[in-house]
């Protein structure tokens, strides 16, 4: 072969190999074609490492605006929103003290656009703490915790706390006098096991309150460690932990069959024609064929035919990309109208009185101002194991996928309304009006204290009460009803009496403008 | 289904509409752009865009000429808006040191509440027009000022002996007359930072007498030494900030460093001043603050009435005028501080700093009326106030007949402790002869001096016993049982009884003390007889034992 004409074969191969770049980059990209038809778009779902998240299909119930509210997606938008812009305002953030505070200043007058930014973050943040806990609501009396998605409840159980803690680290870090003192607050939560050990005398011992302070705090005293630990764990450690969290939570929906519907979610479907479904499979499997030699059991999709569902892209995307335009948009639209708050300059010498956690742990606070063991640890814990036991205690199948589904059902939980609100309204009015017993008894023992408070018995009466609704309708399910809405409705109460109705030095005050002069 | 496509397309749409309102916000409706579309230099419409004026040495970037255009450098000519007019000519031209520097506020806000910081929380505002001399305590310190009296009596000899007639001071002066007479002298606003000829007078008195005719004949005679030291105090305050000086001369008559540190000298009753003038407003309360909240009313409003402003004041009210309130609420706004570079270390704050000169002067009407004015009173006759022990009157005759300058000079030195008057040379930052100049000023308060007295320190023989029942049946009802003070003053001080000599004690006994419940006891009153001169010796040998000295 002439070495001259190779040579210009193989230099005409690279300029037309160069000018189709393009092409093939696209196709390289798209390598099931252009996602125009539904073939392709599912084959590109399936192979996208970010989409394949999604099933290639969506059940038409699960797009149902009902079925979900959109408050997973919510949450998830509100936690990318915070994600973008906590990033921009690392740009300009110091975690140092004096620094931090004048970093936000600047963030706020002097960056350009630094104000919005940083509102945006703060009321992503809050839209965040309210989608999880609603969201955690939804799944609740959608009962979407039951088999096989117990384990899922327990992973959004995590993603609660982590997001409470993302919230309520990122609250020290302008390092101004609401921030100081709240943390000052959440220290001495911390700190409050030795309200059990002092009762007992065997804090020098065994002082496991101390230790979680020392652990929270780096330093006996708020300050410069306090502030580089909070900020290691709101911008790396726990964000690290709900993404992680977040891909198995994500992960395990699609493991577990999508999201919950009723049994009899594809006739009541039915009676409604679609154009939109269509079968794609002319009958149901009898088994999924991959993985089948490993996976035990049957999978979800066994026994079920795929009539009722749609391509995911693009009705699933847009629904999603919808709430989270949705969700951006009310961020937005808030931090346009309400600045962040920003006070004085964090001083030791001057405690902020009151000095008021973030506002979803007021509730907690208000337990605290009894004993700050039970409140602050103890009935949280309780709470918490409480939610996580929910689904291997309650192994019904009725009403599974339905709003307040199972024995009761919304004529349970309206009068578990009744119960939740006015119980601990009659207790704290009690508290408030008569005092409790460290007033009556000067001299009573802390333990006691600790054990019978309002906050306790609150906790006792809601305890009573589902064991009641257990009984009454002879199902656990209808227990988990009753609590369940207690505990909201509980959580509801104390937050605002914390918000609105204490003063300085947690005083009950009908309005702010009661509050003493100083 | 086609609803998730529409809320998607709304809820995109009024994202985008937001954020282009923000956009647009942020980059078309600041006023800074405003102002700026209006101006024109020489040249015709200058371009909009963000101005700033940095220097990295002074830690300075003021983007306050975004709006004040004019007083940007090389900016002078723009106008076109009431807000762009040039800053007057000052001596620390703004292209180099920035706005903030003297005026404080955000330099780096470009809104204009939050530049001039009327924003609720915000540590540092801008200092307001009428306390703008404030802004020079930031870097300098202004030294050698006398107190208001002796400031005031140099004032006016340098006006009696007509200086203005050719010198020019703070924008006085120095005219040219017609019909002549007057001629410029030198402008002297300013000999306080750059010095004078100290032979000045010399040279006057020489061009006087060389002269034939004209305003060297006519507008100078020569100077007395008096009035030359009068003189002299005059031009080393001139440091081209009279209000300041005048208020800062205001805070060395007021007593106001019996309590307070300001840059390492005074009291401890009060808290240290150093940075008085840096108090962020949002740390104090402004509810008994009538007016705006701003750091100069809250500071006028706690002259006034301290302990209403800050709970658990023991300050006084300053009964003063509102004329010194206002200079006092100057000075106090003018204690700040700003750590310097030392090419932008000013020689007076060098001078302050390295080589210890002191920011008052060291006369003793100025030093009392800084230190010893607030507890004693401006003449020396004492305080009584509310809450507060009442403080002795030194200038009393018959006090300063029976007290050696060693013993004032003892006591001033080392305080006495157990009671308010602490030890100025070491806790209140005098030195000896700061001292020993108050002590001289004390003598010419109460116009007396020691009678002579050859006698050694400790002189009395007698018998302390019979001193006891003596003082049991007599003195113990104002001084206590075992002197431990009552209604009259603790005499069982150790200090007291260190440096008292046993002739003070006597002759304190003997003479009483004028204006005060203490007779003399060498006469008889209608309570009790009178006393020996060896009953007084006894007494005096008693009190000595009271520390378990002599017996």
């Amino acid at each position: 072969m002439n070495p001259a004409s190779f040579h210009k074969d193989a230099l005409r191969e690279f300029v037309d190999n160069l000018k189709t770049v393009p092409r093939r980059v696209y196709e390289t990209a798209f390598r099931g074609g252009p996602p125009t038809t539904d073939r392709t778009r599912s084959t590109f779902v399936f192979g996208n490492v970010f989409l394949h998240l999604h099933a290639v299909r969506t059940h038409r119930w699960s797009l149902r605006w009902t079925t979900t509210v959109g408050l997973g997606i919510m949450s998830v938008s509100a936690f990318l929103i915070t994600l973008v812009t906590g990033v921009m305002l690392m740009f300009y953030y110091k975690p140092f003290p004096e620094a931090a505070y004048g970093s936000i200043k600047d963030i706020h007058f002097v960056v350009p656009t630094g104000r919005l930014i940083r509102n945006i973050h703060r009321w992503a943040a809050n839209i965040m703490v309210v989608a999880v806990i609603l969201h955690m609501a939804r799944a609740f009396y959608t009962a979407a915790y039951r088999r096989p998605r117990e384990y899922n409840w327990l992973i959004g159980l995590g993603l609660l706390v982590v997001t409470l803690g993302l919230s309520f680290t990122g609250y020290l870090l302008p390092w101004d006098q609401l921030a100081y003192w709240a943390i000052t607050i959440g220290a001495n939560i911390a700190q409050s096991p030795r309200e059990i050990t002092d009762a007992l005398g065997i804090t020098q011992y065994f002082d496991p309150g101390g230790l979680q302070r020392l652990l929270l705090l780096g330093s006996d005293t708020v300050g410069a460690e306090a502030l580089i630990r909070f900020y290691l764990l709101h911008v790396m450690i726990l964000p690290l932990a709900l993404a992680a969290l977040m891909g198995v939570h994500f992960w395990r929906i699609r493991k577990d069959g999508g999201m919950v519907r009723p049994a009899d979610a594809d006739e009541r479907l039915n009676r409604v024609r679609n154009e939109e479904t269509y079968p794609v499979f002319t009958e149901a499997p009898a088994k999924t064929y991959h993985l089948a030699a490993i996976v035990r059991g049957k999978t979800s999709v066994v026994g079920r035919g795929p009539e009722n569902t749609v391509p995911s892209m693009p009705h699933l995307f847009y629904a999603e990309l919808g709430v989270m335009m949705l969700t951006l948009l009310v961020c937005v639209a808030l931090a346009l109208v309400s600045d962040a708050p920003l006070k004085e300059l964090a001083n030791p010498s001057v405690p902020e009185n009151p000095a008021k956690a973030p506002w979803y742990f007021l509730g907690l606070q208000e337990m605290v101002s009894f004993s700050a063991f039970m409140g602050g640890i103890g009935i949280p814990s309780i709470v918490l194991l409480g939610l996580g036991l929910i689904p291997y205690l309650d192994r019904e199948t009725e009403g599974t996928g339905e709003w307040f589904g199972g024995p009761g059902g919304w004529r349970l939980v309206r009068f578990s309304m009744v119960i939740g609100f006015c119980t601990p309204i009659l207790i704290e009015s009690f508290a408030i009006r008569f005092g409790w017993l460290r007033e009556w008894f000067p001299k009573i023992p802390q333990l006691i204290i600790t054990c019978v408070n309002p906050a306790t018995i609150l906790t006792t009466v809601y305890a009573l009460f589902s064991i009641w609704c257990i009984r009454r309708y002879q199902s656990a399910r209808a227990g988990a009803l009753g609590l369940f809405t207690c505990f909201l409705c509980g959580f509801l109460v104390l937050t605002v009496i914390g918000t609105y109705f204490r003063g300085p030095n947690w005083v009950f005050y009908l309005s702010p403008s009661d509050w003493p002069k100083h | 289904m086609k609803k998730n496509k529409y809320l998607l397309l709304a809820s995109s749409l009024a994202v985008l509409v937001l954020l282009a309102g923000a956009a647009i916000q942020e980059s078309f409706l600041k006023e800074w752009r405003r102002i700026q579309a209006q101006g024109r230099s020489d040249e015709g419409p200058i371009p909009v865009q963000l101005r700033q004026i940095v220097n990295t040495s002074l830690g300075v970037s003021d983007r306050c000429v975004s709006c004040h255009v004019s007083m940007g450098p090389g900016e002078q000519s723009v106008r076109g808006n009431p807000i762009l007019v040039a800053h007057k000519p000052v001596v620390h031209d703004p292209a180099e040191f920035g706005c903030t520097v003297c005026h404080g506020g955000q330099g780096q806000a470009t809104e204009k509440a939050d530049a001039h910081g009327d924003v609720h929380f915000w540590p540092e505002p801008m200092l307001p027009k009428n306390a703008s001399y404030a802004g020079c305590g930031r870097c300098h310190a202004s030294l050698n000022v006398p107190g208001r009296e002796q400031l005031a009596s140099a004032q006016q000899a340098f006006e009696r002996l007509d200086c203005l007639t050719c010198h020019r001071v703070d924008g006085r002066g120095g005219t040219v007359r017609p019909g002549g007479g007057g001629m410029e002298g030198p402008d002297l606003s300013r000999t306080g930072l750059k010095g004078y000829d100290s032979a000045w007078h010399e040279k006057h008195v020489q061009k006087s007498a060389a002269a034939p005719e004209g305003p060297w004949k006519v507008s100078f005679s020569p100077v007395s030494t008096t009035d030359q030291a009068l003189l002299k105090t005059y031009l080393d305050t001139r440091i081209a900030a009279p209000q300041l000086v005048a208020a800062k001369s205001v805070f060395f008559s007021h007593g106001c460093l019996g309590c307070h540190k300001v840059s390492g000298v005074g009291g401890d009753d009060g808290p240290d001043l150093s940075r008085a003038g840096e108090k962020d407003p949002g740390q104090v309360s402004f509810k008994e603050v009538p007016g705006q909240p701003t750091m100069q009313n809250w500071m006028a409003e706690h002259f006034r009435a301290p302990a209403s402003v800050v709970v658990g004041s023991q300050m006084p009210p300053a009964n003063l005028s509102q004329q010194e309130i206002d200079q006092l609420t100057l000075f106090t706004l003018s204690l700040r501080r700003k750590e310097l570079r030392e090419i932008y270390l000013p020689k007076d704050r060098l001078r302050a700093v390295k080589f210890n000169e002191r920011e008052f002067s060291s006369d003793g009407a100025t030093l009392f009326g800084a230190f010893c004015a607030g507890c004693h009173g401006e003449d020396g006759q004492g305080r009584r106030l509310p809450g507060l022990v009442s403080f002795p009157s030194i200038a009393n005759p018959d006090f300063l007949a029976s007290v050696s300058d060693d013993f004032l000079a003892h006591t001033v030195q080392n305080g006495r402790p157990g009671r308010k008057m602490p030890g100025w040379l070491k806790d209140g930052g005098l030195r000896a002869e700061e001292i020993k100049a108050v002590v001289a000023h004390v003598r010419t308060l109460g116009n007396t001096s020691q009678q002579p007295d050859t006698r050694p320190a400790r002189w009395i023989t007698a018998s302390a016993a019979q001193g006891k029942s003596i003082f049991e049946s007599i003195c113990s009802g104002c001084h206590g049982p075992q002197g431990k003070g009552g209604q009259g003053p603790a005499l069982n001080n150790k200090v007291l009884l260190e440096s008292a000599t046993d002739s003070y004690l006597v002759e304190t006994i003997s003479r009483g003390r004028r204006g005060t419940a203490m007779a003399s006891f060498l006469e008889p009153s209608p309570v009790r007889p009178a006393l020996t001169r060896s009953d007084i010796e006894a007494v005096v040998a008693y009190l000595r034992s009271l520390l378990g000295g002599k017996s």
